[in-house]
This record gives C-alpha cells, sequence and structure tokens, in this order.
C-alpha cells in the first residue's frame, strides 16, 4: 500500500468491517498491492493486512516543537536581555530557566500546529472531493458500512476480474470510480 | 481510544448497546444534531442569555467607571477576577488527554465533553486577566511587538508566562477539539439534512473520506497532540500557582503551588465534568453511551482526587509549620482556620473533602443525586478553596497595621453570575452543532467488543 488512496479502479461496499478485512487479506494475497479501505472508525485490523509504511512526519513534529522554543527563546532574549535591559530586582539578564516556561508553551504550540499539518498533507485535506464520493451510497462509509477500494494502477487489476473477485468475498455492490469524474 | 494504542477493550459494557449496529449509533447522533431544539433547550438558552447579557452589562459598567466598582482594596488587591481566572480555569482538556494516555476506555463517552469543557471554561477564564488589568484596551501591550513606547513584556514574571500559556492552550485544546471532530464532521456532511449543513460540515470536515491510510495517520496524530496537550495543560495550571507562589506573601510562597493547582484544576474539571455527563445522559436518554460504568470511573476519580488535594492541603500546612516562620505559622494555623473567612474554610473542607467520602460506598456510588450533590459541592468547595488561598494571605499579611477585610461587590457578583450564564450558553449551543462523544470512537469500541464475542 503505497502512495495515496487510489482514485481510479473499483470500489466494494461490505457489511460489516470483519468482512471488508477478509476481503483485503484475500486480495493481498492474491498479489494486489494498490488497496485502502473506508471505514466509519478506524479498524485496527486492516493496518495489520495492508501494512502501510509507517508516517515520518513524527520527526517533523519534534523539530517544530525544537523550533518554536528557539524562537521564543530568541524573542525573549532579544526584548529583555539586549535591546532593553532591565535589573529588575538582581535578576540575571540572560536568564534561561525564567525564560523556559514560555519556550515550552511556544515549541509545544508549534509542534501541534506540525502534527495537524502533517496529518492534512498525509490525507490530502483539505480536499472536499475524492472519487469515492460520486458512489451512490457511499455516504454509508461514514456510517455503518465498510468499503474496499482497488486501484486500477495495480499490476493485478482487471476491471471484471477484480470486481468478481470482490464479490466473492462478500461485496454487496462493487461499482467503479474515475478519478476524473 | 484504546484501538489506537492497540489494545482491545476490556469489557463489552462499554460498547453502546442496540440491536442496529454502528450505524443507528451515527444516525442517532446525526439525528441528535439534526432535529429541531425541544423546548427545553430553547428555554436553557433563554436563561442563559440572560445571564451573558448580565455578564456584558457588568463588564462595560466595569470598563467604563473603573476598577473601584469592585470590592478591591488595599491590601486586598487582587480579589474575584484572579479568583474567577483560576476557578475557571477547569482542566478539561488535561482530563481528556490523561484518561487517553491512560488508556481507560471509558474515556470515549466523555471525551468530547471533556475537551468542550475545556475551551468553553477557558473562554470564560480569559475574560479575567483582560478584565482585572484595569485598563483592558491595552491589552496588546502584553504582548512582545516592536511598539513605539520603546518597551518588551518582562518575560521574568510568570504574569507574562500567563499571557503566553494560556493562549498556547487555548490554540492547543480547540485543535484538540477540532481534531476529535473531523470524522464526525464527516458523518454530519453525509447524514445530516440540509444544503447548508452539508455544506457547513463539508467544509469542516476538510474532506475527511475514512480511509485505512488516513485513519492510521490520524491515529498517530491524535497520539502526540494528546500527550502534547496533557503537557501543555499541566504547564499552565503550574504558571497560573506561580502568580501567587513567586510572591512572598505568607500563605502563597510555597513551592507545593504548582503540584497544587494541577490537581486543583482537574478535580474541578472533573467535578463539572461529571455535573455536565449526568445533565447529557438524562436530557438525550443517553444511559448506553454515558453507562453506568462511566458514572463509577469518574465517581472513583472524584475520590481520588479529593484524597489528593487533601493531601495537598495537609503538606501545604504542614510546611507552613515547619518553616518556623511567624508570618507563615499565623497564616496556615491562625487565619485561615480561625480568622475572619474561617467560615468559608471550613466549609471548603467540608463540600470539597469531606462530602466525596460519600463515595466510598457502592450504593451512594450508583445514586445519581450523590453524584450531582457530590460534584456540585466538590465545584462550589473549590471556589472557596481558592478564595481563601487569594484572600486570606492579602487580608493577613506582614504588618497587623495592614490587616484589612474584603467583600465582594454586586458587580463582581454580577459578572460571576453571568460567566456562568456564558458557559450555559456556549455549551448548550456546543451540544446543537456537533455531537456530543466522538461517533467514531464509539463505534470503534462497539467493534472492538464484537470481536472479543466472537472470539
Amino acid at each position: 500500500m503505497t502512495g495515496e488512496t487510489p482514485g481510479t479502479g473499483v470500489v466494494g461496499e461490505f457489511r460489516s468491517a470483519g468482512e471488508m478485512v477478509s476481503a483485503l487479506r484475500a486480495l493481498r494475497e492474491g498479489g494486489y498491492r494498490s488497496l485502502d479501505s473506508f471505514s466509519p472508525h478506524p479498524v485496527r485490523e486492516v493496518e495489520e493486512v495492508l501494512a502501510p509504511p509507517r508516517p515520518t512526519f513524527p520527526r517533523w513534529v519534534l523539530a517544530a516543537g525544537v523550533a518554536g522554543a528557539a524562537i521564543a527563546y530568541c524573542v525573549q532574549w532579544y526584548a529583555n536581555a539586549w535591546d532593553y535591559p532591565l535589573n529588575v530586582g538582581g535578576r540575571p539578564l540572560y536568564a534561561l530557566p525564567v525564560w523556559i516556561p514560555s519556550m515550552l508553551a511556544v515549541g509545544i504550540a508549534f509542534a501541534i500546529a506540525a502534527a495537524f499539518a502533517g496529518l492534512c498533507r498525509g490525507a490530502g485535506l483539505p480536499a472536499l472531493w475524492h472519487p469515492a464520493f460520486e458512489v451512490e451510497g457511499f455516504e454509508s462509509a461514514s456510517a455503518d458500512r465498510y468499503w474496499v477500494v482497488v486501484g486500477s494502477d495495480d499490476s493485478r487489476y482487471h476491471p471484471l476480474h477484480t470486481a468478481e473477485a470482490l464479490r466473492r468475498e462478500g461485496a454487496l455492490r462493487v461499482v467503479p470510480i474515475r478519478r476524473d469524474g | 481510544m484504546t484501538a489506537l494504542q492497540g489494545r482491545d477493550a476490556p469489557t463489552r459494557s462499554l460498547a453502546p448497546r442496540g440491536s442496529g449496529g454502528g450505524g443507528e449509533l451515527a444516525h442517532r447522533f446525526v439525528a441528535h444534531v439534526a432535529r429541531p431544539a425541544p423546548p427545553g433547550w430553547w428555554v436553557a438558552v433563554g436563561v442563559c442569555l440572560a445571564g451573558t447579557l448580565l455578564l456584558l452589562g457588568t463588564l462595560a459598567y466595569s470598563v467604563a467607571v473603573g476598577v473601584g466598582t469592585w470590592g478591591n482594596n488595599i491590601p486586598v488587591a487582587w480579589a474575584l477576577a484572579i479568583l474567577h481566572f483560576v476557578w475557571w480555569g477547569h482542566a478539561g482538556g488535561v482530563i481528556s488527554t490523561g484518561l487517553f494516555l491512560m488508556e481507560k476506555p471509558w474515556r470515549s463517552g466523555i471525551a468530547r465533553l471533556a475537551e468542550a469543557l475545556g475551551v468553553i471554561s477557558m473562554a470564560n477564564a480569559l475574560i479575567f486577566p483582560l478584565l482585572h488589568m484595569g485598563r483592558p484596551w491595552f491589552f496588546y501591550w502584553l504582548i512582545p511587538y516592536p511598539s513605539s513606547l520603546e518597551v518588551w513584556p518582562q518575560f521574568r514574571s510568570s504574569l507574562t508566562w500567563d499571557v503566553i500559556s494560556l493562549m498556547a492552550m487555548l490554540f492547543a485544546s480547540l485543535a484538540l477539539l477540532f481534531l476529535g471532530l473531523i470524522p464526525d464532521f464527516a458523518t454530519l456532511r453525509d447524514h445530516a439534512p440540509g444544503t447548508l449543513r452539508k455544506r457547513v460540515y463539508g467544509a469542516l470536515s476538510l474532506g475527511w473520506k475514512g480511509s485505512g491510510r488516513d485513519w492510521q495517520r490520524y491515529r498517530i496524530t491524535y497520539g502526540l497532540v494528546a500527550a502534547l496537550v496533557l503537557t501543555l495543560g499541566i504547564l499552565v495550571q503550574s504558571v497560573a500557582s506561580l502568580d501567587f507562589s513567586s510572591t512572598l506573601l505568607p500563605g502563597w510562597h510555597a513551592t507545593s503551588f504548582p503540584p497544587g493547582f494541577v490537581v486543583r484544576g482537574v478535580y474541578s474539571g472533573f467535578a463539572v465534568l461529571l455535573v455536565l455527563t449526568l445533565a447529557v445522559r438524562r436530557w438525550y436518554r443517553a444511559s448506553d453511551v454515558l453507562t453506568e460504568r462511566h458514572l463509577e470511573g469518574m465517581a472513583r476519580a472524584l475520590l481520588v482526587l479529593a484524597w489528593a488535594l487533601a493531601y495537598v492541603v495537609l503538606i501545604e500546612a504542614f510546611v507552613g509549620w515547619y518553616t518556623g516562620n511567624q508570618y507563615s505559622r499565623y497564616l496556615y494555623l491562625v487565619a485561615r482556620p480561625a480568622g475572619p473567612y474561617s467560615l468559608l474554610f471550613w466549609a471548603f473542607v467540608v463540600l470539597t473533602l469531606l462530602t466525596p467520602q460519600l463515595l466510598w460506598s457502592r450504593r451512594l456510588r450508583s445514586d445519581r443525586r450523590v453524584l450531582l450533590l457530590t460534584a456540585l459541592a466538590a465545584a462550589a468547595g473549590l471556589w472557596l478553596d481558592r478564595f481563601i488561598i487569594v484572600i486570606t494571605s492579602q487580608s493577613r499579611g506582614f504588618l497587623p497595621s495592614a490587616w484589612a477585610s474584603y467583600a465582594p461587590s454586586w458587580v463582581e457578583a454580577g459578572i460571576f453570575v453571568g460567566t456562568l450564564g456564558l458557559f450555559g450558553l456556549l455549551f448548550l449551543l456546543f451540544l446543537r452543532v456537533v455531537p456530543f462523544a466522538p461517533v467514531h470512537e464509539l463505534q470503534m469500541l462497539r467493534h472492538q467488543g464484537e470481536r472479543r464475542e466472537r472470539r
């Protein structure tokens, strides 16, 4: 499972998460690789079956946190130790310990923003349209049905045989989708 | 969200019951939002709107006429405004993320209520630091911008840390709430009636499609954000306490303040959360989503926190005596228990430390009236606790010739009642626009429960 969620291919609707997972397993054992699922809640078994590469954005979250803390340090140093140094109660001008709370707060805020950006970038959000939305009845994917998508870029993909494979696994419906409409 | 941690939900009893499966849950929560509001909602909104208007009126009066309309004097220069700032800082985000990271499965039912509580009470809390500046229209001086005054904020002061950490916490709490809402916005986009609703929820959902890849990223993001928000929440409560403990007044100058304030914040947060949970459970007849197990967990948390606070109070008093400092000894051993506000002190002890002891009894724990009364008592008692902390140290300071009493004015009382109204208004609006619990988490609990049963 590499790249984005396939936008051209076939989707199949399943009644339960278990059926969806066994369908994915069967497809993967049959050699398909361009697979994904749609579900109203996270289904942990999907990750076990499809084994997607682990996202790398958490390191950027850490980097953003450190950058935020560094920015906060620089602002405080410039304001209180360089531009207008004030002797306040004999406290040192270069006072890293008292600057740490602000550094932590700003760093955490930057990290949270980076985590959000990582999610959006990886999931392609905001992307108000996906080819699967064109499928009649696809809104069940956010309520009570579980869908599987097989991309046409897969080497084993065949419009008829893939659809037949999905039906064999218990798909209620199998519908083709196309990225350009 | 235990599946996010890779562990099965340990009990089926937490999974929402019902014969229709997960879809029934989704449609039910969509109906909560989509169907017209019952008359009771309008009545409640009317009452809260009146409170909000009272708030606006008293705020305008305070700003227009000045802080002299309050009961503040010298030496009690810091009174109800700072008290309300601290009291309204209910640690909703800390509760939600703390339970998540402890992998408590009963977190899912109350997660969104806790997060909304955090955001709304922070909105209330933020009124007070702005207001009690006296000239709130100059609030922007607190932000480090290159000003023509050629001065900068004093970053060595905990008051400035307050400004920065609160802004960060506001952003973080909103981010956490929004993150949890994205999949639910998608459900509403797909199932709520009306074009306007679909457009608005569609935009808010950012186009969430629920693919397996997206859920994996979501799971990782949520875990990261939860850990960050928990850290920041503890930092914010600690920084607020440092406003007091970095001064020299007896009764304030204690290193036990940061953990003490974290305990108090989480305690008052749980108390108010329990009240909201009981209310929502009743209004939506949601005893299958907010189950006995949830109430049991929250009641136990309340009891644990009552003991944590008792420990904090005793340690503070002991150390106050142990220092040998005469001012500190006087404050902890005479001024608080036997001084002008001793009635409030003992009321605090009874309401906050003794009343939750009722929850030792299983029979009383399962009585929802006892739970409601205990939670309200704890919240009120913690208000009194803040009063004792803020007021007694100032009114019984170092020099007896400088001692004075403090009594709140009607304007301050009006502001507080008004903030209660604002809280109610925002909470009622929140209930109308989004599901009160994260639907995707509840569906996951049900899925996990079914998997365990099939094994």
